[in-house]
């Protein structure tokens, strides 16, 4: 018994100590990490930048993937685990801070800049180009059997529905579910949380008969769905940016350019095909990024 | 050969250092559960209101969905290995205490009261007799902790961390089940093995050191 738990004893604080050997380098010996989150567009975007800056600049990028959801991205970058990441304008509504309310574009995109600068200290960078936003999506013969074509038309059918979506959705306060029911005043008649990239396969599968998709991804085109019209514009809008602590950016103030190189270079129909390479052709993010650099000219 | 076979032979290399990484986080939360869970499960024997306060709040712990509890710690302690060992040190204690505290219920106040008669102080009462004669429970807790630990770290991927869940995650987002499987089918066989070896140590304690006292099982 003793032997046992001194091999324990031993065993854990040698753990401990490599950890934490293995955590302190990241920001002092010019490196910056990366973060993304469980999707593929973030870790392409990812592979840009670390592409972008190893060749322009002297720092170092590690990227952190898979990380559980934007609100654990932010988390992290303020506890300076990682200083960079991919976030989306819709992202304000999500309790970090004070907001206004609007569904203007340019109005979100103006208090996510300055909310995130004064709030977290985050430089966010003005948007790649595209949107990411949700959309109701179901299968083409659903829509053409009960002539969906907007969201509002799901209101008679809703109740005998089955709605698949992605595990945070449900939990959202101010772009949720719930605010979703009263906006649109009707409700689904079952619900399915599930991981974001399952719920593609499983309305294809008959499985669920309404997705709330996200717009980029390449399941809408691969599984051959429709997206219906947000005709009374209940979601907000997404665009997509760099962003970075504003601490990195004084350490290492070249960052600035080559982040920028990539704002507004990317449409939404480039980052859907990009995504559809790395989804539904089951290329590595790294080189569907690599290759989209060297094909518009910024990486040699 | 099949493909799944020929998947993780090819990548052999990348698969066992992703075991190696769960292991490692499996076995730091389960060591740092086992060093706090048994003189916690000690107190709670002793004294019954602390025991009410003890359990209760390991209980409460419990409750808290996985993915919350990691995000949580998330916020002190950061990215990676340490919150996710810490949280599978907190979804270890309730099994371990639990179990410490019934197995020193369950020993014969008997064999307490001979050990007493032989002139013991309570401590070496305690670490010749009746941790002894509980070993069989606390190794019940800690096989119930080891399993689902095994399972919980491979949510690590998604708070920073590494192991089979990276493998799991990543043939997820490519939609690709090789992957899925390749991560999934060697965290089963961790916790399967885990199951058994650890059975096999309760049983060979049941049978062992206290064969003088037939041992009533939960």
């Amino acid at each position: 018994m003793k032997r046992m738990s001194l091999a324990i004893i031993v065993l854990l604080l040698g753990t401990l100590v490599l950890s934490a050997c293995s955590n302190e380098g990241n920001s002092a010996s010019g490196t910056i990490s990366i973060g993304t989150q469980t999707y593929s567009e973030p870790k392409i975007l990812a592979e840009m930048y670390k592409a972008l800056i190893e060749q322009n600049t002297e720092v170092n990028v590690k990227i952190v993937a898979d990380l559980a959801a934007s609100p654990i991205v932010i988390q992290a970058m303020k506890s300076n685990d990682i200083q960079m990441a991919t976030l989306y304008t819709g992202e304000i509504f999500n309790n970090h801070f004070e907001v206004e309310a609007t569904k203007d574009r340019n109005e979100v995109l103006k208090q996510a800049q300055e909310g995130f600068d004064k709030t977290f200290d985050f430089k966010w960078f003005d948007p790649y180009g595209f949107e990411n936003t949700y959309a109701f999506t179901v299968r083409k013969e659903l829509a053409d059997q009960y002539y969906l074509s907007t969201v509002s038309d799901l209101k008679e059918y809703a109740k005998t529905l089955k709605l698949g979506v992605d595990t945070t959705w449900l939990e959202r306060d101010n772009d949720g579910y719930r605010a979703f029911t009263k906006f649109y005043d009707f409700e689904f008649g079952e619900k399915f949380p599930m991981e974001i990239s399952l719920v593609y396969q499983a309305v294809a599968d008959n499985k669920v008969d309404v997705v709330l998709a996200y717009t980029t991804d390449p399941g809408i085109k691969e599984f051959n769905l429709q997206t219906l019209t947000d005709d009374k514009q209940f979601f907000p809008p997404y665009d997509a940016s760099p962003v970075i602590k504003n601490e990195t950016l004084k350490k290492y103030p070249e960052l600035n350019e080559v982040i920028n190189t990539l704002v507004g270079k990317i449409d939404a129909e480039t980052m859907t095909s990009l995504n559809y390479e790395v989804d539904v052709n089951k290329r590595s993010p790294h080189e569907v990024a690599v290759q989209f650099l060297k094909s518009n000219g910024l990486l040699k | 050969m099949n493909p799944f076979f020929q998947y993780m032979h090819d990548n052999s290399g990348h698969l066992l250092s992703l075991t190696w990484g769960h292991l490692i986080m499996v076995i730091s939360g389960l060591g740092l559960a086992l060093i706090v869970g048994i003189p916690l499960g000690v107190i709670c024997a002793r004294n019954a209101r602390l025991a009410t306060i003890i359990l209760t709040l390991a209980n409460v712990i419990q409750v808290i969905p996985t993915l919350a509890l990691l995000a949580l710690l998330m916020m002190f302690l950061g990215l990676g290995f340490k919150t996710i060992v810490v949280g599978l040190f907190f979804y270890s204690l309730l099994p371990i205490i639990r179990n410490t505290f019934v197995g020193l219920k369950e020993v014969d106040s008997a064999i307490s009261e001979a050990g007493k008669g032989l002139g013991m102080s309570y401590w070496q009462l305690l670490m010749k007799v009746q941790l002894p004669l509980s070993l069989p429970f606390l190794m019940a807790g800690f096989r119930v902790a080891a399993v689902i630990a095994i399972g919980v770290a491979t949510l690590a991927p998604l708070f920073g961390g590494d192991g089979l869940g990276r493998e799991i995650y990543s043939g997820l987002n490519l939609r690709n089940n090789l992957k899925i499987y390749a991560g999934a089918i060697p965290a089963a066989v961790l916790a399967l093995l885990a199951d058994i070896l650890l059975g096999r140590l309760q049983e060979k304690l049941k049978n062992g050191p206290v064969r003088s006292k037939p041992i009533r099982t939960l």
